[in-house]
């Protein structure tokens, strides 16, 4: 089999003890920042983004692999603990793990999702490796007019799928594609939107806007509205060890977490919110101990922590075979490899079949090294929850600026900073979702110039984008993640019909 | 929906406390007047940029064109959203905040200032010095009282960065004052 070879020479390449030891400082790093309150796995990834930056990228991306499953799983550690979850993939892992902590059954909790995102991303693992090759065979015969019409409807279903309000989805979209503006054209070589100041030329970075959007808007967040009621870090009490009924009861909610979030992750609309909110509905139908839900229920950890992780590799299924992050931390792995001129897609895996395979190998190799470094560093993580807020924040700040003068090496790049932070505290207090605005920020000039050149093949016939009709269906599909949901309230002005329910 | 409702409000009491003020609502309106500015604005930068002569292909002007009709009309239905539900409460999903209460100006200008002076040292001074003193304000602002705690933690912080990221992971700071020493 193809698969396997290729898999086995990426194991090659990532078992060396160079890469090796990346991988483990990788999965480290990733989960040492990922604990910490405040920070979520897109903010991990863009603030260790400097540390790869003197690396050759096949190290470079080994150690980014860790860097994302360590990001994923120290979210869980700190929404267990402290009840806070980062980002709303997290939610419900903070909503039924943390009773469970306060239960005293916080080591079972902790427990039950390390080793659930272990089963789940290793099994994700494995689907990565068999679908990527799938997808790249059906990605070659994809032209721009296609290319486009998969952007947009990455586009549509972020916006329409996050957050409470359309309209505040699509205004955090459209910035985002604003902001994707600056810079050169690609095509003609213009300067545009630059103001004349010279650093815009290369456009406004992906990672600074991430940074920007959830760093320093967070800290002004915070600052604007502080909690000063002591913090609860629940202490991590009774055994770390699941008893054997906890097992009885955790395994089958992992393996339906995977079901739910690979496919979901992998399709190109992504997102891991989706699969966990499901994942925890299902959960809370089959369980045969319902009076415990709402009160600490293992199940309600156990599958939603699956499907996070499940989604999470799902993800990197678009992001390496067709290029389009559908999520604010792929964005910024997407921005990682361009860094490298390195454009993910059909191209990679036959030009650089050493760094995605190694990539994909070194997943697995994050995962089991996740596992055994997470339980028995427990107490580390949970004195890392207890870092003075303020020190906390003055921190982030500091590593903030330098990832951005990294990038710029300009006072520009900081003043974009900021105000791209000033705009993120401004989301915060209105409401309105972040992760569109990332995602458009890098995806945006790529859909102006797979709109450009469809035109452009077409000899500037418009009907291109109809006419063919995988194109056509995407485009179809696309309209439909928002109009969809809104003519079936129409059609069913009796109830209001939210996700969940609707698949069960 | 039962299910969504209980999720998204861990605390049900903030929801009815945070009901947006009528102050909010103006404040919101003037962001979404921002979006339709913003349109705005593109559409008329767009007319600065320049388009080859004999470029018959789709030039450089046809999405920010695009984007910047977007941007109006997705402002224009904004306005409307925020007028018929009376605009949006502030967003739960953070940790360390508590939505109930007002927005802490003085907690948020100091915080301002230490972004400020981080920008006007870094090149002068230096990456140690700037980001030193930006550490010491801003823990200040965030609520931090001990100070004499603090500035250890900052130089060594620091310094440790700047070492870390230039010696080892070549990464280009400015050195500024400390130049010689460095």
């Amino acid at each position: 089999m193809d698969v396997f070879s290729n898999l086995a020479h990426g194991f090659s390449v990532a078992l060396t003890p160079e890469n090796l030891l990346w991988a483990l400082l990788g999965v480290f790093l990733g989960t040492f920042v990922g604990v910490l309150p405040g920070i979520g796995p897109a903010l991990t990834v863009a603030l260790l983004l400097p540390v790869t930056y003197s690396l050759n990228p096949i190290s470079a991306f080994i150690m980014f692999a860790g860097i994302y499953y360590g990001g994923m799983y120290g979210g869980s550690t700190t929404s267990i603990l402290l009840n806070t979850p980062g980002e709303s993939a997290s939610i419900i892992t903070a909503l039924e793990g943390n009773l469970m902590a306060k239960r005293g059954r916080g080591g079972a909790a902790l427990a039950t999702a390390a080793i659930g995102s272990f089963v789940a991303g290793t099994i994700a693992t494995v689907g990565l490796t068999v679908m990527a090759p799938i997808m790249v065979r059906v990605a070659l015969k994809f032209g721009p007019a296609e290319y486009l019409a998969l952007i947009v409807l990455a586009f549509t279903t972020i916006t329409a799928l996050l957050g409470s309000s359309l309209v505040r989805g699509f205004v955090s979209l459209f910035f985002g594609l604003a902001i994707g503006l600056v810079g050169i054209d690609g095509l003609t070589g213009q300067p545009r939107f630059t103001f004349g100041n010279q650093h815009l030329l290369n456009g406004i970075d992906v990672v600074t806007v991430a940074v920007g959007l959830f760093a320093v808007g967070e800290t002004f967040w915070v600052a604007a509205r502080m909690r000063h009621d002591p913090d609860n870090v629940v202490p991590v009490r009774g055994s770390l060890w699941m008893t054997k009924q906890e097992w009885a009861r955790s395994w089958k909610p992992w393996l339906r977490g995977v079901l739910l979030g690979f496919p979901i992750g992998s399709l190109p609309a992504g997102g891991a919110e989706i699969p966990t909110f499901l994942s925890y509905s299902i959960e809370k139908r089959l369980t045969k101990h319902p009076e415990e839900f709402g009160k600490g229920a293992i199940e309600g950890v156990a599958g939603p922590e699956a499907a996070n992780n499940a989604s999470a590799a799902g993800v990197l299924v678009p992001l390496l075979t067709l290029g389009l992050p559908t999520s604010a931390t792929a964005a910024i792995m997407l921005a990682a490899f361009q860094r490298y001129n390195l454009n993910p897609g059909p191209q990679l895996f036959d030009k650089s079949p050493d760094l995605v395979w190694g990539l994909i190998a070194s997943l697995y190799i994050g995962n089991i090294m996740l596992l055994v470094l997470n339980l028995p560093l427990v107490g580390l993580w949970v004195r890392l929850l207890s870092i003075p807020r303020p020190l906390l924040y003055a921190g982030i700040l500091v590593f903030a600026g330098l990832g951005t003068w990294s990038q710029s090496q300009s006072v520009t790049g900081l003043i974009v900073l900021y105000a791209i932070g000033v705009v993120g505290f401004l989301m915060r207090r209105f409401d309105i979702p972040v992760g569109p605005a990332v995602v458009a920020v890098i995806l945006g000039p790529e859909a102006e110039l797979q709109f450009r050149r469809a035109l452009q093949i077409s000899q500037g016939d418009y009907g291109t984008f109809i006419t063919r009709p995988i194109a056509a269906a995407i485009f179809a599909f696309a309209l439909l993640t928002f109009l969809g949901p809104r003519l079936w309230r129409l059609l069913r002005p009796s109830g209001g019909v939210e996700m969940p329910e609707m698949t069960t | 929906m039962a299910n969504n409702a209980k999720i998204g409000n861990d605390t049900p009491e903030a929801s009815e406390a945070t009901k947006p003020s009528k102050i909010a609502e103006f404040a919101e309106l003037i962001v979404a007047a921002v979006v339709v500015i913003l349109g705005i604005v593109i559409l008329i930068e767009t007319q600065d940029i320049r388009v080859p002569r004999a470029y018959t292909k789709v030039g450089p002007r046809v999405i920010p064109e695009i984007i910047g009709w977007a941007l109006i009309i997705v402002g224009a239905w904004y306005v409307i959203d925020i007028l018929r539900t009376g605009g949006a409460a502030p967003s739960a999903e953070s940790e360390d905040v508590d939505v109930t209460l007002p927005t802490d100006w003085w907690t948020v200008g100091i915080l301002a200032l230490a972004l400020i002076i981080f920008v006007l040292l870094i090149e002068r001074a230096g990456f140690v010095v700037a980001s030193a003193v930006m550490f010491e304000v801003a823990a200040y602002a965030m609520g931090s009282r001990r100070y004499l705690r603090d500035i250890p933690i900052a130089i060594v912080l620091s310094l440790a960065v700047y070492l870390v990221f230039t010696r080892g992971l070549e990464v280009r700071l400015p050195a500024g004052w400390l130049a010689g020493v460095l």
